[in-house]
């Protein structure tokens, strides 16, 4: 099985093979034998395979024009993240790939991912119970607290909601990079779950003067996926524009189908508004961990940089994908299209896409 | 590799630019017209669905400005009243124009249209610069 003609990479410490679509090794170094033995061949004929709708993992890695897939995926007791190196033109529908033994990283991960949910939900605890003390006193008919200490218990509120929101993105970004944020393939109401976000929204909305609207009819075709990931990545979306939009501004949710012929064949939806815009050089790195806009938030404060990233990994995670549109001082639309037939993944998971 | 772009894919103009200068130099629904013309050409752009998303997003917020909001009265004007047949309403406008009777406000039209909030909103604010009805302050 082993050729002469891959002399540096036989020498390597990291596991190479050359596979076919099938499963079958055309060669593989010695770190490759070393790490799975004969096991190996069975092992990857399995990953070829469909099994009950669902395609092996190994399938991904022959989609035509995808030359950066990175799976992680678990033989005997250890993790290996599969990177494609290249499509192999000596033999027919054969990539090489590579096998990086990540199970050390991700126990660390999953030490890390730990404490920060940990730290997260006793943060959590004491912080909701100072929301609704907050509320309980602003809510009173007729009670007789001074104006001034109005405004302050109400920027009490405010801050504790930005607080809480920032805690919430932690703890999704920590079950993120642990790879144990799951997306469940229950049926999704699209209109559903889009008028509860807008819903959730929609009296800080008012208290900030912006108009929030819903823009989608009540036809838009179910989905797989989670009810919940969504509703919060668009929850996010529309937060993330209350900070730009200014008073007196418009917010509005969308939704459109897009049709092959007569069949929906995916949802995009639209959450636009009339603020400042992101400049042009920004447009596509607001996508990226870290990375928030230059431009100040109008109601102050500053985020995590994780919430878009968040919103990335959930519709990414549906078998779609996300784009901005923007325009300085005119307004900033974030697109969100999702496959109605969501494309089936082996894992199901973010493990997949944990970097 | 075999990243190689399709041969029909025409390069992706610089959307926010030309859509920045066209607002400038033509106004909204000008831009707006534009932009729905451009998707015939780039029918896989996502973000040009984006582009046309803050044009909409833009003409409703201008509309529902008005001075008295959504008590805003809309009227439907004597152009409107003698030569509607030029107007070549589609069946969402036609619908809405029947609803308007001259005393009804926004906020109820929104209440009485079948249709999304910012649909009816869009689809006033479309009338109303179609000429075919006002909203006077």
């Amino acid at each position: 099985m082993t050729e002469p003609h891959y002399p540096i990479s036989e020498y390597l410490k990291t596991p190479i093979a050359i596979v076919g679509s099938r499963g079958e090794i055309h060669w593989h170094n010695r770190s490759f034998y070393n790490a799975f033995g004969n096991d190996a061949a069975h092992w990857l004929q399995q990953a070829a395979r469909a099994v009950g709708g669902e395609r092996g993992w190994l399938e991904d890695f022959f989609v035509p024009g995808d030359d950066t897939r990175s799976i992680d995926v678990d033989f005997e007791g250890r993790t290996y993240r599969i990177d494609k190196v290249r499509d192999v033109d000596e033999y027919e529908n054969a990539v090489a790939l590579l096998f990086e033994d990540v199970t050390v990283q991700r126990e660390m991960e999953q030490a890390k991912s730990d404490f920060t949910a940990q730290i997260v939900h006793d943060l959590r605890g004491p912080l909701s119970g100072i929301q609704g003390t907050l509320e309980f006193v602003l809510s009173q008919e007729g009670n007789k607290i001074d104006s001034l200490y109005t405004d302050l218990l109400q920027e009490a509120q405010r801050e504790s909601e930005r607080m809480m929101n920032l805690i919430n993105e932690l703890l999704d970004f920590s079950k993120i990079q642990s790879g144990s944020f799951t997306v469940e393939t229950e049926p999704v109401r699209v209109a559903g779950l889009l008028k509860r976000a807008v819903r959730s929204l929609q009296s800080v909305a008012a208290r900030d003067e912006v108009f929030l609207l819903s823009a989608y009819g009540r036809d838009i075709p179910q989905i797989i996926g989670s009810v919940e990931k969504l509703t919060q990545a668009v929850i996010n979306l529309i937060s993330n524009s209350l900070k730009f939009t200014p008073k007196k501004g418009l917010i509005s949710v969308g939704a459109q189908i897009v049709r092959n012929g007569d069949v929906p064949e995916s949802i995009v939806i639209t959450v636009t508004d009339s603020g400042m815009g992101i400049k042009a050089a920004e447009l596509q790195k607001i996508w990226e961990k870290y990375k928030q806009s230059a431009t100040k938030s109008i109601r102050g404060g500053s985020g995590t940089g994780l919430g878009l990233y968040i919103v990335r990994q959930i519709v990414e995670a549906h078998g779609g994908e996300v784009t901005v549109a923007s325009v300085e001082g005119v307004g900033t639309s974030m697109v969100l299209k999702l496959p109605v037939k969501r494309v089936t993944n082996n894992s199901g998971s973010f493990a997949a896409l944990a970097p | 590799m075999s990243s190689v772009a399709s041969p029909q894919a025409p390069p992706k103009p610089d959307w926010s630019r030309l859509v920045a200068d066209s607002i400038k130099q033509h106004g909204l629904w000008h831009t707006f017209h534009k932009l729905i013309e451009a998707r015939a050409a780039y029918p896989d752009d996502l973000s040009l669905r984006g582009y046309a998303e803050i044009l909409r997003n833009n003409i409703v917020r201008d509309f529902v400005a008005h001075p008295k909001g959504m008590q805003a009265v809309p009227k439907l004007t004597a152009d409107f009243l003698t030569n509607f047949d030029r107007f070549n309403l589609s069946a969402q406008e036609g619908y809405l124009v029947s609803l308007i009777d001259g005393r009804m406000d926004i906020q109820k039209l929104l209440i009485l249209s079948p249709f999304d909030p910012f649909t009816t909103l869009f689809t006033l604010a479309k009338l109303q610069n179609e000429r075919a009805i006002s909203v006077p302050q």
